[in-house]
């Protein structure tokens, strides 16, 4: 088997440089990974004149565990749908390994999309199909060769350990089970981003530290995960990385941060 | 590739399944469409078969007399081969015209048959240089009254059916145009409906970053089916009427030689196909279209 001999020249496989970078990014996290994500003075206006963004700056490197957080209306979920290009931004640019957003080919955003997984509060799953058919359905429409489907859906169930309920209904699971099954359709693709809009929300606490747990463990795979939460017992206990919002704006950026502003 | 047509294909088949009454009530909607669209194909290509047929050949046509000598006759057809408005006389005989008869209208052989004598008159078939000419010739056969039953002016028939042809044909065309539009508007909102029954689906797909082809395609196809449908049904349909609409043709023009049978062929079925099939897909196409990647 060759050897890979990862580049350390040439603009795709090396640091990204991002100019005139405010020099707010948390000490200590520079020299972890490459930047995979990056927003610069990032605003964000809808057609009906809502600010939900305004001049925010963020990095994330490759690997990082970032929890978002902030009041409802914050921008957490603006700021999710411009890193999965189902928005663009007003201003400023939002680059994802690299690549800027806005001078995506149209036809270039599902590829960009394939490397992010996303799971969210209410799971989206299709209640008549079986845990393993919402699993495969998202390698099924993105072309994927049929006796591919089945190995890599077995694999993603196993990660979320719900190969036992493979052939149940989502209307036949718990909450907690539902919410399993998101995150192996979302782990399917092999994503480098995972974004989790706050997938706690319909569980109790229990089963949330289960989901967390293995946010973890997609963690320690080496996935970037991004998680916007109002779940301030599990933020504080995990000490990572806080992005807080409120009114569009960045407030806080802190690395082993609890959920309020400890000052 | 494969797999992607094997997909669409079976998700619009899903599709046209679960929107079971929306699927019904387009297509019968494009069944009526398609049914008026062929009858004024069929219509027209009558009327423009007459026209062509009796503007080519006859202009003029005198039926005899059965009372009429033969000697008398001949005469007539001499004289009016010496007019230099004449071009050709052509004498047809009371079997000619039934043997004509028969070999036109194969189904109404048998009811000429129960007759007890042949009721068609012999008749001379004039054909002119100049249509326009057509009095001079018209008052001389109108004049020898022993042998000239009738004079069937043609080229007066012929305006006639011109006029007619035209009138059908604008106001067909007019009429088929909103019944397209209506046709349109029904599969789009059946698509529409069929899209946002499925608008979860279609977000999930959008999420794990299926491409616009794989959420466009099944729907196309779905409406390409109800079009698919509609003309199969249509075809059918024109299929199980030909024989009666061949009869009501030829009543309708007449002696004329117009064979409806011919006409709801090939090119009819490959007409109403094609509209339908078309018509399914741009329906589609445009109600899709705001569900894509923006």
């Amino acid at each position: 088997m060759p050897m890979v001999t990862p580049s350390t020249s040439g603009s795709t496989s090396g640091t990204l440089r991002v100019p005139n970078l405010p020099s707010r990014r948390p000490a200590g996290r520079s020299a972890d990974g490459k930047v995979f994500i990056a927003l610069q003075g990032v605003g964000k206006t809808y057609a009906n004149g809502k600010i939900a963004l305004r001049d925010v700056d963020l990095v994330i490197p490759e690997g990082d565990f970032v929890f978002l957080v902030g009041p409802s209306g914050a921008g957490k979920s603006t700021l999710i749908r411009l890193l999965i290009r189902d928005e663009k931004a007003s201003q400023g640019h939002v680059l994802l390994d690299d690549r800027d957003l806005a001078k995506l080919k149209r036809r270039d955003v599902p590829r960009i999309r394939r490397k992010i997984g996303i799971v969210f509060q209410d799971f989206k799953l299709l209640p008549t199909k079986s845990v393993r058919d919402n699993v495969a359905f998202a390698l099924e429409v993105t072309g994927t060769p049929r006796r591919q489907i089945g190995p890599a859906v077995e694999r993603v169930l196993r990660v979320v350990g719900l190969h036992d309920q493979a052939d149940q209904l989502p209307s036949e699971l718990s909450g907690g089970e539902q919410q399993r099954t998101a995150i192996a359709r979302a782990l399917v693709h092999d994503p480098r981003l995972f974004i989790a809009d706050e997938p706690t929300g319909n569980l109790d606490p229990l089963i949330s530290w289960e989901i967390i747990q293995l946010l973890l463990r997609i963690n320690e795979m080496g996935v970037t995960v991004l998680m916007a939460t109002h779940n301030a017992e599990v933020v504080t206990a995990l000490r990572k990385r806080v992005v807080a919002l409120d009114d569009g704006r960045i407030v806080r950026d802190e690395i082993g941060a609890a959920y309020h502003r400890e000052d | 590739m494969l797999a992607f047509v094997a997909f669409s294909l079976r998700r619009a088949w899903q599709g046209f399944w679960r929107n079971g009454l929306m699927s019904l009530a387009a297509m019968a909607t494009m069944v009526l469409m398609l049914v008026l669209l062929s009858g004024l194909i069929l219509m027209l290509a009558g009327l423009d078969a007459t026209i062509n047929y009796v503007g080519q050949k006859v202009q003029v046509v005198a039926y005899i007399k059965d009372t009429a000598p033969k000697n008398d006759v001949d005469r007539i057809q001499l004289v009016l081969q010496e007019m230099p408005q004449v071009t050709e006389v052509n004498y047809v005989s009371k079997e000619q015209a039934l043997a004509d008869f028969q070999q036109r209208q194969p189904g109404d052989a048998a009811l000429i048959n129960s007759l007890p004598s042949n009721p068609l008159p012999a008749s001379l078939e004039i054909n002119l240089r100049d249509p326009s000419d057509y009095l001079d010739v018209a008052n001389y056969l109108r004049a020898q009254t022993s042998s000239v039953d009738s004079v069937q002016d043609l080229k007066v028939t012929v305006g006639q059916m011109i006029a007619v042809a035209n009138v059908l044909r604008t106001g067909g065309i007019v009429v088929l145009v909103v019944v397209c539009l209506t046709v349109l508007f029904i599969i789009m909102n059946t698509i529409r409906l069929a899209v946002m029954a499925r608008a979860e689906e279609i977000e999930i797909m959008r999420l794990v970053g299926a491409s616009d082809a794989f959420i466009r395609w099944p729907f196309i196809f779905e409406g390409a089916l109800v079009g698919l449908f509609g003309a199969l049904i249509t075809i059918a349909l024109l299929w199980v009427v030909q024989t009666p609409l061949t009869n009501f043709m030829s009543d309708f023009f007449n002696v004329l030689p117009v064979q409806a049978s011919v006409l709801v062929g090939r090119d009819v079925a490959l007409i109403v196909l094609g509209t339908g099939v078309g018509i399914g897909v741009l329906g589609s196409f445009l109600s899709v279209r705001s569900y894509l990647i923006r």
